[in-house]
């Protein structure tokens, strides 16, 4: 009895709820901005009929207010129905992870070249030819999403979406970069890397590929000079256990070993004991759905010891898009979720709020998820470069103990900086570093050390 | 015939007679040399040009790191954007 008076109640409201007959169910969820949950209900309505247009463009409506985070979820058999440029961009994405780049491909090319994805979908069609190995698509795949999202970024209204056409117009062009490192054209590359603006987002993660590219030119002095400007105080937040190597590879090549070794010593004492400590926090909560959610906005009590380092890495993981894309869709899931329970039925509130319960826990799931692989990639990455920097140590044993073997020295025993030493171009300025990092100059900086690496016999005291 | 068929059988018999007798070898348990008295003949020429042919030493270095592309950037960048 009890349920047959429920299901009239619900049909009641329901009715009432859509006031014109003729309105579907989504589309009166629409019409009052409860876009997750007109989404959920317009697939429900549409699956199992036939598909019209009107029905994409709908759909296509209904993303562009709720983002297509929430699709990633859905099964691909049933994004397959709605051929629209989003659902492609969602499948293509799809094919590229799981390795089908040949359907990857199709569905890429179906991305219409006007839509918000195309430029985004360019750029992971380069990745395709990247996995192909096709230098030249990959490199044409670059150059059209830079023009298309410079093209989308000066036509859009909100500054949010143009700070996102922005960061990918810049990964492209630093991609292409990239693509001339792989293949050695360093000048090029450097151009590329050169046209990143320094307010960008993306540059002081670039100082460490630009001092890599100068590093391959042997221009060991610039890559130094580059590494120099993460001791910034306003570079505080970036710390690289990589750049750390190559500057001590870098001293190690101008043989100047002493250097080196202070770099190698200060890992060995300051950062890796710093490292192990925090791995062994975080892999203990490594099941957990929530904890790296809950530490991207307050580290908890044992991480206090270690509180400034990890807000470091945190701070930089919320800087990124995908961040905030997905805890903007959370915020919006919160205010439907709260304009629902606040002016709704609670039938309506039985219907809708344990759907959208369930689309929040989802996001909140990933959030918590890519936060824990970037700080484990990053955690994951410290070893490789403590072996690596045990090898050098090693070398530069090995080295010093060649030089007393053949009774010969190097040449002096610490070379000092000078203005000759110092490689640059006609647009490159050059001032003395009077002790202050000055913002306007950083990335510029280069160290004046003369290579050490000139060998001179040895002069014992029975020759004096 | 017979004379030599005889010498053959004699000679048979004594070599198998001759098999059955011990052979004992005896040395000389103590024997003094007096070096000082040796006297060797020839030129006596001083060892004062022994010299060893220098070869270069064989150097085993390291393979240090060397970043040759920024893949694993590439990947990283792509994923954080969605």
């Amino acid at each position: 009895m009890k349920l047959l008076l429920l299901m009239i109640s619900l049909i009641l409201s329901l009715n009432a709820f859509s006031e014109e007959k003729k309105k579907t169910l989504s589309e009166v969820l629409e019409g009052k901005k409860y876009y997750y949950s007109a989404l959920n209900e317009f697939f429900k309505e549409t699956y199992s009929r036939t598909i019209i247009k009107d029905d994409l463009k709908r759909l296509e409506d209904l993303l562009y207010f709720t983002g297509i985070e929430l699709l990633e979820d859905y099964e691909p058999s049933l994004l397959q129905k709605y051929p629209t440029s989003s659902t492609r961009f969602i499948l293509a994405r799809q094919a590229l992870q799981t390795k089908k780049y040949k359907k990857a491909l199709e569905l890429f090319d179906k991305i219409h070249p006007d839509h918000r994805y195309y430029p985004e979908g360019k750029l992971l069609e380069a990745q395709v030819y990247d996995q192909q190995g096709n230098p030249k698509k990959r490199l044409e795949s670059y150059e059209a999403c830079q023009a298309s999202a410079e093209k989308n970024e000066n036509a859009a209204l909100s500054e949010k979406i143009k700070r996102y056409y922005r960061m990918v117009h810049e990964i492209c062009l630093v991609n292409k970069a990239r693509h001339f490192f792989k293949a050695e054209e360093y000048k090029e590359s450097l151009e590329a890397y050169n046209k990143i603006p320094k307010k960008s987002y993306k540059w002081p993660y670039l100082l460490l590929e630009k001092a890599w590219v100068y590093y391959q030119m042997g221009d060991y002095n610039r890559a130094l000079g580059l590494l120099t400007t993460y001791k910034s105080p306003l570079l505080d937040t970036y710390f690289f256990p990589e750049a750390e190597y190559l500057a001590a590879l870098s001293y190690f090549r101008l043989c100047l070993y002493e250097d080196s070794l202070t770099i190698i010593n200060q890992f060995y004492k300051v950062y890796r004991p710093r490292f192990q400590a925090l791995d062994s926090v975080l892999r203990k909560n490594k099941n957990s759905q929530s904890y790296f959610y809950n530490l991207m906005f307050k580290p908890g009590e044992e991480l206090k010891k270690h509180e400034e380092f990890v807000r470091h890495i945190l701070t930089r993981m919320k800087k990124q898009t995908r961040f905030s894309l997905d805890f903007n869709a959370i915020f919006k899931i919160n205010q439907e979720m709260k304009r629902i329970a606040q002016n709704e039925k609670p039938v309506i509130k039985q219907m809708l709020l344990p759907h959208l319960g369930e689309v929040k826990e989802n996001m909140i799931n990933k959030i918590n998820y890519n936060a824990k692989t970037d700080i484990f990639q990053f955690l994951e990455g410290v070893p490789f470069l403590s072996s690596e920097l045990f090898k050098l140590n090693l070398e530069i044993i090995s080295r010093k103990k060649d030089l007393v073997y053949s009774n010969k020295k190097l040449i002096a025993d610490r070379s000092r900086g000078d203005y000759s030493n110092v490689k640059r171009t006609k647009f490159e300025y050059f001032w003395t570093f009077q002790g202050a990092f000055w913002a306007d100059e950083l990335g510029d900086y280069s160290l004046g050390l003369k290579s050490n690496c000139q060998t001179v016999r040895q002069v014992t005291e029975e020759g004096e | 015939m017979r004379i030599l068929i005889y010498v053959l059988g004699i000679y048979m018999m004594s070599d198998a007679w001759g098999d059955d007798q011990q052979v004992i070898y005896q040395y000389k348990k103590y024997e003094k040399f007096d070096l000082g008295n040796l006297e060797v003949k020839g030129q006596l020429i001083a060892p004062g040009d022994i010299s060893v042919r220098e070869r270069e030493r064989r150097r085993f270095e390291l393979d240090l790191f060397s970043r040759k592309n920024f893949d694993g950037f590439i990947k990283k960048d792509v994923e954080s954007l969605r």
